[in-house]
């Protein structure tokens, strides 16, 4: 191959590599964004329980003392698969998971129920309160 | 649209991408009619441009991984185009519009999960039909069913059926049912049931490149399954998977058909005109193509027989070089990479982007390896690069399937309302 050629050659390899750079750059710039529209779809809420606070950043999220749990508890009164939260359109809703000791909110045993700002939600002799995230940097 | 600054840099760069390689082919690529060029890069940045112009109305939050599977499309022609000289790859630019059209509907169909889930026995259903169709149309020793004008290989549509299968489930592994001593989850035999019949079919087909792809399909669907919801590995139930996975690969190893054992311990540097011929050729072309290749449409392996489909990285190496091969796979890493960088926020989401990236993962592995006799010779395609309608479809389903987790939709299912509340509203609309 001449050197013409190969300059030639190497200039559009480079513009791939130039090409596949922007996308990466712009894959995290999505992320950030995605990060912005989930916190609008979670209504950007957290369990908080004595100090302690759970982060809720999938659509989906397991409260129990198994080991896999989202949100692990480990307290003998709380079951080992025991609720799961979920969310749509920045509502969430705690569902029972046929628990021992059941799960409360506001002090009312529930199956399914939709949780508001400030509720307080007992899984056996713990207690957790749904509220907005507190951003920590401040 | 949610990045506009993203969206027009990306769309620019993967046009000035394309726009690079098309003047290398102009300027060392060998073609005698500068007629054959001109199509070529009229249809290349047509596409381009026009693609940018629909994800415009798509309405998605995210871009990146349908420019990523634009890059990929364009540069599939482009190489495709030029191997032994160049001329405009109808037929392939075809397969990689349909590919992008299949894109679309796979995100249309897998956007909103909690829809999908909804819809999951017609997903088995689908995966029936296409056995049905394997059983009965393609013979025992073939993978195809030729409709004279085109021909379809229908294990390929089980791919995505079978990442959709499992991903469709996941949620069903709270739902465990206790019998004798054990906690069984009966859609996790449903699946297991689904994938050694759709692996058995194969064998019976002689289509035994596609069983890794299946099974890897599975076994990612099955490592999130036993770490549902959240990874965390349970040490026995992985030890006894891998045995048991062990255990298949030296049965299967044992009762392999007498052309599998031959190539699976043969020495292709002693039989080059034989058994070893194409594995030597694609070798020696590699090494012909060095760094950056011999140029466009300038390689000799266009003459042996699946140089545009089971040995297409070795064509690509000889005449773009080695450099742009890797380019290739990185791009194709990238595609698969995406939900590692902004991860799905649902279960289901996760499951199936996980499917996707082992199905591409292996098929890049079986293809590239193949070629480079680093494994036995397969037949799987490179996705998107490698000619065939089949492949390409599902492979731009299964893309799209990585663009739903990036932009899905997460809203709630309306409760149907039942008969009695109907009729009650009736009653008392017509007392008041």
């Amino acid at each position: 191959m001449d050197p013409q050629n190969l300059l030639l050659c190497a200039i559009s390899a480079a513009a791939l590599d130039l090409c596949v750079l922007v996308l990466i750059i712009s894959a995290y710039r999505e992320k950030s964004s995605a990060k912005k529209r989930w916190q609008k779809i979670s209504a950007d809420m957290e369990l908080v329980e004595q100090g302690a606070s759970y982060q809720l950043t999938c659509d989906e999220i397991l409260i129990g003392r198994h080991a896999s749990a989202d949100i692990r508890l480990s307290d003998m009164s709380v079951s080992r698969y025991h609720a799961m939260l979920g969310v749509s359109d920045g509502v969430w809703t705690i569902t029972d998971l046929g628990s021992k000791s059941g799960t409360f909110v506001n002090g009312v045993p529930v199956k399914k129920k939709i949780l508001h700002e400030n509720d307080i939600i007992i899984i056996g002799s713990r207690r957790l309160t749904l509220r907005k995230r507190r951003d920590t940097k401040k | 649209m949610s990045n506009p600054v993203s969206f027009v840099f990306s769309s620019a760069f993967v046009i000035i991408a394309h726009a690079a390689m098309l003047l290398n082919v102009y300027s060392s690529g060998q073609f005698t009619d500068v007629k054959d060029f001109a199509i070529l890069a009229a249809a290349v940045v047509a596409m381009d441009i026009v693609v940018t112009i629909l994800m415009l109305t798509f309405g998605q939050h995210a871009h990146t991984a349908d420019f990523i599977l634009l890059l990929i499309l364009g540069a599939s022609v482009i190489f495709q185009s030029c191997f032994g000289g160049v001329s405009f790859a109808k037929k392939h630019f075809i397969t990689c519009i349909a590919a992008l059209a299949s894109c679309r509907v796979g995100y249309l169909l897998c956007r909103d999960y909690k829809w999908l889930q909804t819809k999951k026995k017609f997903i088995w259903a689908a995966i029936g039909i296409m056995m049905i169709v394997i059983l009965t149309l393609t013979g025992s020793r073939s993978m195809w069913i030729d409709l004279g004008f085109m021909t379809i290989q229908p294990s390929e549509f089980i791919k995505p059926l079978l990442i959709l299968a499992c991903a469709t489930s996941i949620q069903e592994q709270q739902n465990k049912h206790k019998i004798l001593k054990f906690d069984i989850v009966y859609e996790n035999l449903i699946l297991f049931g689904i994938v050694a019949a759709v692996c058995l079919l194969q064998w019976w087909c002689r289509d035994l490149g596609s069983i890794p792809t299946f099974a890897a399909i599975y076994a990612s669907g099955f490592l999130l399954r036993i770490c549902y919801p959240k990874a965390k590995f349970s040490t026995k139930t992985l030890i006894f998977a891998g045995a048991a996975v062990a255990a298949a690969a030296v049965v299967g190893i044992m009762f392999a058909p007498a052309y599998v054992k031959e190539r699976l311990f043969a020495d292709i540097w002693n039989d080059t005109s034989g058994s070893g011929y194409q594995q030597t050729q694609a070798l020696i072309a590699v090494a012909d193509g060095g760094w950056f290749g011999k140029g466009p449409g300038k390689g000799e392996l266009c003459n042996i027989f699946a140089h545009e489909s089971d040995i297409v990285f070795a064509t690509i190496s000889e005449e773009w070089g080695l450099l742009f091969a890797v380019m290739t796979v990185l791009m194709l890493l990238l595609l698969v990479a995406i939900p590692l960088v902004n991860p799905p926020r649902s279960y289901f989401h996760g499951t199936m982007c996980a499917g996707v990236c082992a199905a591409f993962t292996v098929q890049m592995a079986l293809n590239i390896f193949g070629s480079c006799n680093l494994i036995p010779f397969t037949g799987v395609t490179l996705p998107f690069i490698a000619e065939g309608g089949s492949s390409m479809a599902t492979s731009g389903f299964m893309a799209g399937m990585i663009v739903a987790a990036q932009s899905p939709v997460i809203r709630k299912i309306k409760p149907k309302k039942s008969a009695k509340t109907a009729k009650s509203r009736k009653k008392g609309g017509k007392a008041a």
